[in-house]
């Protein structure tokens, strides 16, 4: 299949099947990326910390990346525009039956079981980075810490960022990374 | 400024421009640039929008921006808001792809993104959280949830398989408990 008409294909699905917000589109991206290899696994996390420190919804600048290392900008064009659409669609319709959303039973019933699927499939992502990373002795000590300190107080996500960039400066510079 | 379709454009431009950290702002800038200064919506129905935008499919911010932009001039105000909201970000990561592939080879800066995917990791587990106690309410949702993961760890079907699934089950469920309340009484 021609790579446009793949890169429509799959960022159209991405923005017709994610639910729950946020992270919800990642565990798309990353099934895209062992399937397709636009971009690995490790770029896709690269591009996580690099959504923080530029604009923008996490979805659509990994859709711009991925289009953009297949076949450039018209790539990026398709890929940004594919993951839109669905939004784009099925929002306006929603937004014109509003009052008819919201009472109607049959879709609240939807929406209940949608979200704790869309909760399953980031779970399933978050324990197969945790076999996947190398993260070693230091690195698990690391995730433990900020996960227990989330519970306390929660911080905005380029704060973790920053905190783990210096940890990984410092311990490569001491030759510590893979202990 | 009127609500011209260049007026919600360059509104959602701005707010496009500084949702930084991955869509978690979004909601404050919102209510700041549409609310408090422009008063193109209240405060309640931007709120609504945002909680209607993360039941929906998608991207939440686009999701917000094309309710949004409804509201304020129908279909023209959808799309003058998406393309306002997205041109940022599709700007600032055409300009980064290009040489982002030469300074991730970089030594010091693998040691710097080896941290930070540590971070990734915390804040997908933070955002499982989030979404567990939002989600996983009841005892049907416990079982979607765990016939979900089990069928995304097994890696034999697709995600939108398991999506359209928990999609039917819902509707199923929600038709069985209706039934069921109509007899009782």
């Amino acid at each position: 299949m021609n790579i446009y008409a793949q890169l429509f294909l799959q960022f159209f699905h991405i923005g017709l099947f994610s639910f729950g917000g946020g992270y919800a589109t990642l565990p798309f991206l990353y099934a895209i990326a062992e399937k397709y290899h636009w971009y690995t696994t490790n770029q896709l996390t690269d591009m996580l910390a690099i959504s923080s420190i530029t604009p923008g919804p996490i979805g659509i600048n990994v859709a711009t990346y991925a289009g953009f290392t297949t076949t450039g900008i018209l790539g990026s064009l398709i890929a940004t525009i594919s993951i839109i659409l669905p939004s784009l669609i099925i929002t306006s319709f929603v937004f014109k039956i509003l009052d008819k959303f919201k009472a109607n039973k049959t879709v609240q019933g939807a929406i209940r079981a949608l979200k704790p699927a869309g909760c399953a499939l980031l779970s399933a992502v978050g324990i197969r980075l945790l076999f996947v990373s190398n993260l070693h002795l230091l690195g698990t000590i690391i995730l433990i810490t900020l996960i227990g300190t989330s519970f306390v107080r929660k911080q905005d996500p380029l704060v973790y960022f920053v905190i783990c960039a210096i940890i990984g400066l410092a311990l490569g510079r001491f030759n510590l990374i893979g202990v | 400024m009127n609500k011209s379709c260049y007026g919600i454009f360059k509104t959602f431009f701005k707010v496009g421009v500084l949702l930084l950290g991955g869509g978690y702002v979004i909601l404050p800038l919102l209510t700041h640039e549409l609310v408090d200064k422009k008063q193109w919506i209240t405060s309640d129905e931007l709120c609504e929008y945002y909680a209607l935008s993360s039941s929906l499919p998608g991207v939440i911010a686009v999701n917000t921006a094309v309710l949004t932009g409804s509201k304020l001039l129908g279909f023209k105000g959808a799309f003058s808001a998406i393309c306002g909201m997205i041109l940022p970000a599709f700007l600032a990561i055409i300009l980064l792809a290009s040489i982002l592939s030469k300074v991730v080879e970089l030594p010091f800066v693998q040691n710097i993104f080896w941290g930070v995917g540590i971070a990734v990791i915390a804040l997908i587990f933070m955002a499982i959280k989030e979404m567990w106690s939002k989600a996983v309410v009841d005892k049907f949702s416990v079982a979607i949830y765990i016939g979900s993961l089990i069928l995304a760890l097994s890696g034999k079907v697709s995600l939108a398989f398991i999506i359209t699934g928990a999609l039917i089950f819902g509707i199923i469920y929600q038709i069985l408990e209706d039934k069921q309340k109509e007899g009782k009484e």
